[in-house]
């Protein structure tokens, strides 16, 4: 039972690590091309820190940039057919409705912005501005670079942000693993009483190890979660979080020494005789590993 | 003759700077946004807004941007799963625009109507009220945004399942100064706020 527990995790985890393989490739074998285009008013001026957003009009999928000082925009895309709106403040807003991204090409697609006259809140719009929108009113209200912020300070980066999206999404599987995780570990540890002492039968035993197992494979699947998920660099650990890695140190050995102990203390029961030796140890290694698995859970979800 | 002829230009000089437009710096700032969680409370903080203040034909214009990454919690995953649910790194920065008259800015309490641009859309909250006092020649406000998540369609973090209430009150404490021309602002945004960056490890709140 324990060897088709083992099988049936090994396939699993073959599987998965297909299934991983196959999501990170694709990506990667997707053909990428260029769209790229200047911003200007129509006096053509180059329109700095103006929103640009393409969405893949099958996928849906949006994603935005910024124009630099000279108003230049730049994506790099996988082939397809995409929608492109230009938004910056005191500008219309334009839009693009269809641009054919085509697979290792380039496309330029320049925006010319016109100003709008309407000013927003409470205040009311001067009659002159509305006839003869003037970008030039501007300089009145001061911009990011009145603030010393430059371009790539207020540029996004949707790599970074796709790293984090895949970061959390990792991480809350973890999350949620980790706390279905602690179903069979208690159910283990409650089985535990049936199955070491001296009255024990055979079938307390087998129930005990086939929730073990369980218990083991959701861990190491729960732990694959978080040291898989993607490390922002230039990152310092800090917080409770340093208190939850630390843990992990506990209860990662822990719960690779417990089943080997579990394993030789129930080929012995198995033979009649006592646990003893090293395997005597499986009871205190398994409730440590079960603790600070336990306090690690804690350690992110309450405050203390 | 020399000293003279200094005095004379720094006289003739008076109403030139009189009337020059006024403008207003932001020296200091404390931006704090507040998240209730059912198992827990905490508060993110943020020294690094920049903001300026423009006078002009009697209305001033202000600008205030902070960057999403300088908002420490005191949790480094906590900062970059709230930085990952916030759209922190395609807009990097949350920008506050107001103006209000001339006149105004010399009331103890005032209402301003402030438009925030956070996470990709913009929000128009409208006679949020203010608290102004005058220290020496600085001007300090304080006062309560009361932000939604939902105003920026951000959905709401959660942590075992349950998650945070919509409403992420963000309280403000603003040190306003006259604007120097030879000032410049301080350069810090290349690095993160007070206790260095956000590390990486398990989603928390």
């Amino acid at each position: 039972m324990v060897l088709n527990i083992a099988r049936a995790r090994r396939t699993c985890f073959a599987g998965l690590a297909g299934a991983l393989l196959i999501a990170m490739l694709a990506p990667l074998l997707m053909a990428q091309a260029e769209l790229t285009g200047t911003v200007t008013d129509p006096a053509g001026t180059a329109v700095a820190f103006a929103f640009v957003t393409t969405t893949n009009v099958e996928t849906g999928g949006a994603l935005p940039a910024a124009t630099g000082m000279d108003g230049i925009y730049r994506f790099t895309l996988p082939s397809g057919n995409y929608r492109i709106k230009f938004e910056s403040r005191g500008y219309e807003t334009q839009e693009i409705p269809e641009a054919v991204v085509s697979e290792s090409s380039r496309l330029i697609e320049n925006c010319v912005l016109e100003a709008v006259a309407q000013t927003q809140g409470n205040t009311t719009a001067d009659p002159a501005q509305k006839t003869a929108p003037n970008p030039s009113n501007k300089p009145q209200e001061p911009s990011l670079e009145d603030l010393g912020i430059s371009p790539s300070q207020a540029k996004g980066n949707a790599r970074e942000q796709a790293l984090l999206d895949r970061r959390s999404h990792m991480l809350k599987v973890h999350q949620r693993l980790g706390l279905i995780t602690i179903a069979p570990l208690g159910a283990t540890l409650i089985t535990s009483a049936f199955a070491g002492g001296r009255e024990t039968s055979r079938a307390s035993r087998d129930a005990h190890a086939a929730l073990g197992t369980a218990t083991v494979g959701m861990y190491f699947t729960t732990a694959y979660f978080a040291i898989r998920a993607p490390k922002i660099p230039g990152t310092r650990t800090r917080g409770p979080i340093r208190l939850h890695k630390t843990l992990a140190w506990i209860h990662g050995p822990g719960m690779v020494l417990t089943p080997i102990l579990g394993e030789m203390a129930f080929a012995q029961k198995n033979r009649g005789e006592r646990v003893h030796g090293i395997a005597s140890a499986h009871g205190p290694v398994a409730i440590v590993t079960a603790g600070a698995f336990g306090l690690a859970v804690a350690s992110v979800s309450f405050k203390f | 003759m020399l000293r003279k002829l200094l005095i004379s230009f720094w006289l003739l000089s008076l109403p030139c700077l009189a009337w020059a437009d006024s403008q207003w710096v932001l020296k200091r700032s404390t931006v704090t946004y507040h998240v209730s969680h059912p198992l827990h409370q905490f508060d993110g903080v943020s020294h690094a807004a920049k903001g300026k203040g423009i006078c002009s034909d009697g209305e001033c214009n202000f600008l205030i941007a902070v960057p999403v990454k300088s908002f420490d919690s005191g949790d480094s995953n906590r900062d970059l799963h709230m930085l990952q649910v916030t759209r922190g790194a395609e807009f990097p920065l949350v920008t506050v625009r107001t103006r209000l008259p001339e006149s105004a800015a010399t009331s103890a309490t005032i209402t301003l109507d402030l438009e925030v641009q956070f996470a990709g859309h913009t929000f128009e909250y409208k006679q949020v009220p203010f608290e102004r006092s005058v220290q020496g020649s600085d001007a300090r406000i304080t006062g309560t945004i009361p932000a939604k998540l939902t105003d920026f369609k951000i959905d709401p973090p959660t942590l075992l399942t349950m998650p945070i209430k919509n409403e992420i009150p963000v309280r403000v404490d603003l040190n306003w100064g006259p604007y120097d021309r030879t000032m410049s602002f301080p350069k810090s945004w290349g690095s993160r706020s007070r206790r260095g960056n956000p590390g990486d490890g398990n989603e928390a709140l």
